[in-house]
């Protein structure tokens, strides 16, 4: 079930109706079966994948707890049933097609299996939620759940459970096992964000989407009309990722929980390590806790500080789908993150920036942002090698003034974007003070704006989340 | 309830009340962007009133005075394919192309009832081109009005009662209901080409050197110009369309095959075969197979005639230009095997 759906709608409100008049253990078998039903509405094969990982993880985490001895065994039995199918259903065709290139470039043609089916939506998501259970337990830093029922609600709550935000066990699991309370202010507040988060699905990231997908879909293009096709893609991943965020965290406070952010206003990050500590925080998080520190993060020196980054950020990208190009954009990242803290290493007495700098700083960073969006988006490496090789005196005046004229189209929609990040960037460690009225009217009229340009701005063309398909 | 309870709940309250009022101001914009020149639609169960293009109605002499022996509908599939010429060479019968690229099997079942079947004439066979599930697919570019309105009359009820059945689900019925409330169609009218075209204006301050650029900009981004599986995968089928049995009667198959029938023609339709791979015919999924072998039983007991390119060892890959397009010499090839197909089917 998508979010932007008369079923969404129909589907919440009736769980949201049936919820509140549950007790708590009530509660969390109707959460359970919603998000179930949720999960499995278009493709109900999905749930025995979700629900195996469940069992198994619940099963591994009790083992360990139950037999201390044994704790690697049910450490590695959680590790290869989630990373099996993760595996199998992601990485399978990757792996078959990288072997017959091989194959092929050693002389032999031989034809291999492929897979035929679906990639369950939303896989890497969950698989990596219930991992951080079963590698919490083994740590010793969280006690294996008696409850298959509370494991379960934890990993499948359906608010996120097909794009994220990644929540730990230690945040979500707690949630799950309290008593929990109809708040109004937590439901004001999500009703606003869910609006805030329609508005950029529907009205930004769909109408800026056509533009990134046409420019991606010309053979010859322009360096202009690439770029400003980037730019597009930019906001669209934006828009499009943390609208579903802030419609799962809106939702979520309907029902009582709290998600973490996931989201920091990315686009004024003003180095690499700034930037992912704004972008896709829960993954960072996750790949920072349970692969980067493990690796020996920043504690290592030198060359195996390098690669501990590199390789972090090569399964960040892996993670984001089976293609090169995705390992490219992680390991390009890596790369970047390396150079500027390799500069700051060499430069240990460098002057805190003025504010005057930071704002090229920001705009640079925002370039490098791009290179590697275009990475991201280009699936084909022989197209990424042509489009790094597009420049500017190349390009027709026609041309020219497409990719201006583009640019300022997605530019427009993205507006509302960046008045609110330059906004909140402004007030940042001090709130704005704004009178109680002013605010109340400034959140009414956001939300009938919203609603407004959601019914007459909205594209033609609605796109699935980006996000369903990682 | 403390203060702060009260104050959200007055947040919450406030916020949406003003979600459903202040979207009222889409209809007082409205009367600034007068609608003088908004006609009924063809097809209200999609859309509100609109300004529109004239029917066509010179094809129907046209047509009559043509006689031709074969009539080929389509899109850009019948158009890379047939070469109207060499058709006509080949076969003896002169052959009259009705084809439009970009269009959809609305337009073309409007092509078969408001211009061949009122001209009278007796072609050996109609033959419609088209892609996988096309025929069942009514939705499959209808939002191609300026193709749309050139074959369509005031009134289209069949097809209205059509795409009443294929997007009558709750939620575009429900979507419809609140659009047409708040006046967004009409809203819409005005504000798409306004958003699409500020940017030019600020760019090129000149009407028609603008417009020349939208043009150019248009054709830019054209088929030609499009990245070869791009091409092709734009429409490659997707398996939830492909269930024949839950969309034959949601789509305007049976309106054609039944107004063909009614007018003594033979309906041929083609189904297409996308670029082979690797010297093997494009994978199909069992879904897609079972709906071919469903639409061609289908078509054959009404009277209709189906003709399957999938698999035809004479398309090779060489035939192609992108995905499903073919290149000026396999257009011409592909004439000339059709031709002799028509031969053997038609003697």
């Amino acid at each position: 079930m998508i979010f932007h759906s008369l079923d969404f709608l129909v589907f919440f409100l009736l769980v949201v109706a049936a919820y509140w008049g549950l007790g708590h253990r009530a509660q969390n078998v109707l959460l359970l079966a919603a998000s179930y039903f949720f999960y499995g509405y278009v493709h109900p094969w999905f749930l025995i994948l979700i629900a195996t990982s469940t069992v198994i993880d619940y099963a591994s985490a009790r083992g360990m707890e139950r037999r201390p001895d044994r704790r690697r065994w049910f450490m590695a039995a959680s590790i290869v049933s989630n990373f099996g199918m993760l595996g199998f259903f992601k990485y399978f065709n990757f792996f078959v097609d990288n072997v017959h290139a091989v194959l092929a470039a050693a002389g032999a043609d031989v034809a291999l299996p492929t897979l035929r089916v679906l990639l369950p939506v939303g896989i890497s998501f969950y698989t990596f939620q219930a991992m951080s259970y079963t590698v919490d337990v083994f740590r010793g830093e969280l006690r294996a759940r008696r409850s298959l029922l509370d494991v379960a609600v934890f990993i499948s709550f359906f608010p996120h459970l097909v794009a994220g935000p990644i929540q730990r066990a230690s945040f979500l699991l707690p949630q799950v096992e309290g008593e929990r309370r109809f708040s109004i202010e937590k439901a004001s507040s999500g009703f606003t964000l869910m609006v805030w988060g329609f508005f950029k699905k529907l009205v930004i990231a769909d109408n800026v989407g056509v533009i990134a997908n046409k420019v991606f879909a010309l053979s010859d293009p322009s360096f202009d009309v690439l770029w400003a096709g980037v730019f597009a893609f930019a906001i669209q991943i934006y828009a499009d990722f943390s609208a579903y965020t802030d419609i799962a965290r809106g939702s979520s406070r309907w029902l009582g929980f709290e998600l973490t952010e996931n989201f920091d206003h990315p686009y004024l990050a003003r180095t690499p390590a700034d930037f992912w500590r704004r972008w896709n925080i829960s993954l960072s998080t996750w790949f920072r806790d349970y692969v980067y520190i493990p690796l020996g993060g920043s504690r290592a020196t030198g060359w195996l500080w390098a690669r501990n980054v590199l390789v972090t950020f090569l399964l960040s990208g892996l993670w984001h789908g089976a293609s090169w190009n995705y390992v490219l954009w992680g390991l390009y990242h890596g790369v970047l993150l390396v150079i500027t803290r390799s500069h700051r290493i060499l430069r240990p007495a460098a002057k805190p920036v003025h504010a005057w700098m930071q704002v090229p700083q920001t705009v640079g960073m925002f370039a490098l942002t791009l290179v590697g969006w275009l990475l991201f988006r280009e699936t084909e490496l022989s197209a990424i090698v042509r489009d790094l090789r597009l420049v500017p005196w190349h390009s027709s005046p026609l041309d020219r003034q497409a990719g201006l004229y583009l640019f300022l189209l997605a530019f427009g929609y993205s507006i509302p974007l960046w008045v609110q990040s330059l906004w909140i960037e402004a007030h940042r460690g001090e709130p704005a003070r704004v009178p109680p009225p002013v605010a109340l009217a400034f959140r009414a009229i956001a939300c009938g704006a919203a609603f407004a340009a959601i019914l007459v701005l909205r594209s033609r063309t609605s796109l699935d989340f980006i996000y369903f398909q990682f | 309830m403390t203060a702060a309870s009260r104050t959200a709940l007055t947040h919450l309250l406030v916020a949406a009340a003003a979600l459903l009022m202040l979207p009222l101001g889409i209809r007082a914009a409205n009367r600034l962007h007068p609608a003088a020149s908004l006609q009924p639609s063809y097809l209200p169960a999609l859309e509100g009133p609109r300004e529109r293009k004239p029917f066509e109605a010179e094809r129907v002499p046209a047509l009559a005075a043509l006689q031709p022996t074969w009539v080929v509908i389509g899109d850009s599939m019948a158009g890379s394919r047939i070469d109207p010429a060499v058709l006509t060479r080949l076969t003896g019968g002169v052959t009259a192309p009705l084809q439009w690229a970009g269009s959809g099997p609305a337009w073309w079942y409007l092509a078969l009832k408001n211009w061949v079947i009122p001209s009278g004439i007796r072609p050996r066979a109609v033959l419609i081109f088209f892609r996988d599930t096309n025929l069942t697919n009514v939705l499959f570019r209808i939002d191609a009005t300026w193709v749309l309105d050139t074959a369509a009359r005031d009134r289209e009820d069949d097809l209205n009662a059509a795409v009443a059945r294929r997007r009558g689900t709750a939620f575009y019925q429900a979507r419809d209901r609140i659009d047409r409330f708040y006046g967004a169609p009409q809203a819409r009218r005005w504000l798409e080409p306004a958003m699409n075209e500020w940017p030019a204006r600020l760019l090129i301050p000149y009407r028609r050197q603008r417009a020349a650029f939208m043009d150019q900009l248009n054709e830019r981004f054209g088929l030609a110009h499009l990245r070869p599986m791009d091409a092709a995968d734009m429409q490659a089928t997707e398996d939830r369309e492909a269930d024949f049995h839950a969309f034959v009667d949601k789509s305007i198959l049976p309106l054609m095959l039944r107004d063909a029938r009614q007018a003594g023609l033979t309906l041929c339709l083609v189904r297409v075969q996308r670029r082979p791979i690797g010297g093997r015919p494009p994978y199909q999924s069992p879904a897609l197979k079972r709906y071919v072998a469903d639409l061609k039983a289908y078509v054959e007991a009404n009277g209709g005639v189906f003709l399957d390119d999938y698999a035809d060892p004479n398309q090779t890959l060489d035939l192609y230009e992108d995905g499903d397009h073919l290149s000026r010499e396999g257009r011409e090839r592909y004439t000339e095997l059709f031709a002799s197909r028509l031969a053997r089917l038609f003697p």
